[in-house]
């Protein structure tokens, strides 16, 4: 039976091939049917493959992450909330949002995001980049624009009527963009990490055969990217700061109203992936995404909403058994017993997953946006 | 047979009334024009009734800029009470980042027009608040978000439930309390209302001259008639399109999306280069370029003027129509012919010109003013139990 399933994932991982939800599955079936115990280095950790990606359109893409003209008021970016120099995530518990909005989640990383299988901390989101860079130019909360206005405003820009023309997209359209932003993501991959150069220190090599054992973080913690790509309830606490900040909670609720989440100005609590199963015995309640354990050298605070301020912090909790949502909690959570030896260990371990920083002219527009857009010249006989 | 004769009974009793009616009649004219009046009393929809406290309510949230996407942008900052209760530059200012692409038309009065911006997107002020709330060039706003904004404003969770008897704010009610407040934005005891009210003393000899061209040699009439000064058509008079859009990339932004907002075919998109008003609603050629009739009360407050804010002051307006109207792409035939018959040049001298002037200054009293509410602040929610 166990030998017989390996044969089935490989298979489909054949039939896959080359599909960033082919990854995602094969790394969801692995865990699903293998002890943490028995997992060996070799059984799909690291590196992150590199992705193919088309440079112009990518060079584009990057050109739009940086630039606050994607955003309704022209106020934000991208890059304000997902910075280079921070693993593209912003350094606060929770993030900032559009103004006159406050966020009510931490910010991932995007560094490997082109591998996921499903985005956003709740998962709400399981088919493709596009859709999530749709979905976050477009909410309110988020960048608040219409695709329509920011369309025209990139062809209002010379750079980018050059640029879409130069990257086969033919004149800037806000369909193009939606897909160069994605090009431009499949650049952001982990590397050069001492875990994918074979460097580990002892302590980080002690923390491994923890992490594949005793510690069992490999149960979702798996594949290159140390993710199952599966919501789970650990039940870290709720940032009590959403509650306390009226517009963090406007925000909130704004979001569980469109979601259909019920009872949603009674509710203090993030309902995670319920937003996106809606069970109705309420069991997905809490549950969030397992994160990637990559590049968390420049990611903290951690969670879902920032709780865990520090490594040796999560290691803590999980130790502990994890948090406490008596109803939910995944049961495979229990009280680790780990010496103060085997934690830093852990800590090691992590440390070890983090790579170069992705900050260079490869990965960041340096240019400057104009603060004002030319006038088409001879406009009334130029096409629009 | 039947549709012959009343035909000709209809067209007979035109003829009738073309020879009683008082005001001379030009050319083409296509109606019977109701004589200037004044104002009477607010219509009240029987659905929305007006109370002290959603007047109350509906004043604040007017002037909240919370109801817009940045909360930054209310209905105030496109009508402003210091700028005629508009925004004092051709084109509206437009949600941050943007500039609008039409002139913001005063809210004094607007409780008597069945038909709400320039090309009558809307029939009431109920459903005029949350297009402009919501356009991505006005207030950029969403449902979602601003109806919880204001669930965490205590004093509007107090006033929506006293007022609505809402649990939580609803936004469908903000809209109906902001048009209740506007429905208190009236002036009708302008010279001209004091005039035809029978106190001959409210209008001096130049204006007096003025309503008589009005109502005859200029023809204003034809139009501008009724209580409004506005019969609430919609006419193409060639005003020349907006210049800014020919010097600005701001402005040329937001002109090509509304062509794409407003879902005209990619040709139109690709070739179109002023405002085409009606069309957008009716997609229909004989449309283009037209736009509704505007009042003329409170005016003296409001320039520039026309849809476009093409005219600074009313005699740039008086010369413009003294010369038979202007021209633009729909009505020169570059993309329809649709010039209102109506306009024709009409010899009005220096004086008669100023008479007019004179005349149209007369539809204003004087400004109203309003000092900004002290709007109320947000506060957290009080703590429930974990209910889910």
């Amino acid at each position: 039976m166990i030998k017989k399933i390996p044969n089935k994932i490989l298979r489909l991982q054949k039939s896959l091939a080359g599909s960033l939800i082919g990854a995602g599955i094969v790394a969801a079936g692995l865990t699903a049917i293998t002890a943490p115990a028995v997992i060996a280095a070799e059984d799909g950790f690291g590196p992150v493959k590199p992705l193919e990606f088309n440079a112009k359109k990518a060079e584009l893409g990057k050109r739009l992450f940086f630039d606050a003209r994607l955003s309704g008021d022209a106020a934000i970016s991208c890059a304000s909330c997902h910075q280079p120099n921070k693993g593209f995530t912003d350094g606060l518990a929770l993030s900032k949002a559009y103004p006159g909005s406050n966020g009510f989640r931490n910010t991932p990383t995007l560094i490997n995001t082109a591998k996921k299988a499903a985005w956003f901390h709740d998962g709400r989101l399981g088919t493709n980049l596009n859709d999530v860079t749709r979905e976050s130019l477009t909410e309110d909360y988020s960048m608040n624009m219409d695709m329509r206005l920011m369309q025209e405003r990139a062809k209002q820009d010379p750079v980018y009527v050059k640029m879409f023309k130069d990257a086969g997209y033919g004149e800037p359209s806000n369909g193009a963009i939606r897909k160069a932003i994605p090009e431009y993501l499949k650049t952001l991959i982990s590397k050069g990490s001492d875990f994918d150069n074979g460097k580990l220190s002892k302590s980080a090599a002690r923390g491994f055969d923890l992490f594949k054992g005793k510690a069992g973080c490999a149960q979702c913690h798996s594949g290159p990217r140390f993710s199952d790509d599966k919501p789970h309830n650990i039940g870290v606490p709720e940032n009590p700061e959403i509650w306390k900040d009226p517009v963090r909670h406007t925000t909130y609720v704004a979001f569980a109203m469109f979601m259909g989440v019920e009872n949603y100005m009674n509710i203090r609590r993030d309902v995670g992936a319920q937003v996106r199963t809606h069970k109705a015995d309420g069991s997905d309640i809490g549950k969030f995404m397992t994160p990637t354990l990559r590049e968390l050298k420049y990611t903290a605070p951690y969670m879902h909403n920032g709780m865990l301020k520090t490594l040796d912090d999560v290691v803590e909790f999980y130790n502990q058994g994890g948090g406490d949502d008596p109803e939910n909690r995944d049961p495979a959570l229990k009280p680790l017993g780990l010496t103060e030896v085997e934690k830093a260990d852990l800590v090691a371990f992590l440390k070890s997953l983090s790579g170069q920083p992705l900050t260079s002219e490869a990965y960041v527009w340096k240019g400057k946006f104009p603060s004002e857009y030319p006038a088409i010249k001879d406009w009334r006989n130029v096409r629009n | 047979m039947l549709l012959k004769s009343s035909f000709i009974a209809v067209t007979a009793l035109a003829a009738v009334m073309a020879l009683t009616s008082a005001p001379a009649k030009a050319a083409g004219d296509p109606d019977k024009d109701a004589p200037l009046a004044q104002l009477g009393k607010v219509p009240i929809p029987a659905d929305n009734p007006q109370t002290p406290e959603k007047i109350e309510l509906g004043k604040k949230l007017f002037f909240d800029p919370r109801i817009g996407g940045d909360a930054s942008t209310g209905c105030v900052q496109c009508h402003e009470p210091a700028q005629g209760w508009a925004f004092g530059d051709a084109l509206s200012r437009g949600y941050p980042g943007t500039v609008h692409w039409r002139n913001s038309q005063s809210i004094i009065n607007s409780a008597y027009l069945g038909k709400l911006f320039w090309a009558g997107a809307a029939k009431s002020l109920e459903k005029q608040a949350p297009s402009a709330a919501k356009g991505a060039v006005a207030g950029n706003g969403e449902n979602d978000v601003m109806e919880a904004r204001l669930a965490f404003i205590p004093e509007y969770r107090k006033a929506f439930r006293q007022v609505f008897g809402d649990e939580w704010p609803k936004i469908g009610n903000a809209w109906r309390a902001i048009a209740s407040f506007e429905r208190t934005l009236i002036q009708n005891d302008t010279p001209v209302d004091k005039y035809l009210g029978g106190d001959k003393k409210a209008l001096n000899a130049s204006q007096v001259r003025g309503m008589k061209l009005f109502n005859g040699k200029a023809n204003c009439i034809e139009c501008h008639n009724g209580p409004l000064a506005s019969d609430q058509k919609y006419y193409n008079l060639g005003v020349p399109p907006a210049e800014r859009w020919l010097e600005d990339g701001l402005a040329q932004i937001t002109f090509r999306y509304e062509q794409y907002a407003k879902g005209v075919t990619q040709e139109m998109y690709r070739k179109i280069k002023d405002d085409a008003g009606l069309y957008y609603r009716t997609k229909q050629k004989r449309d283009m370029g037209k736009f509704r009739t505007p009042p003329l009360r409170y005016t003296k407050y409001t320039a520039p003027y026309m849809h476009n804010g093409a005219f600074w002051d009313f005699e740039e307006v008086v010369q413009f129509y003294n010369a038979g109207g202007g021209s633009n792409d729909f009505t020169d035939g570059t993309m329809a012919k649709n010039k209102t018959k109506i306009l024709k040049p009409l010899g009005l001298s220096d004086d008669e010109v100023a008479d007019l002037v004179a005349f149209l200054e007369a539809f204003s009293g004087p400004e109203i003013k309003m000092e900004k509410p002290k709007l109320p602040p947000y506060a957290p929610l009080p703590d429930v139990a974990n209910a889910n």
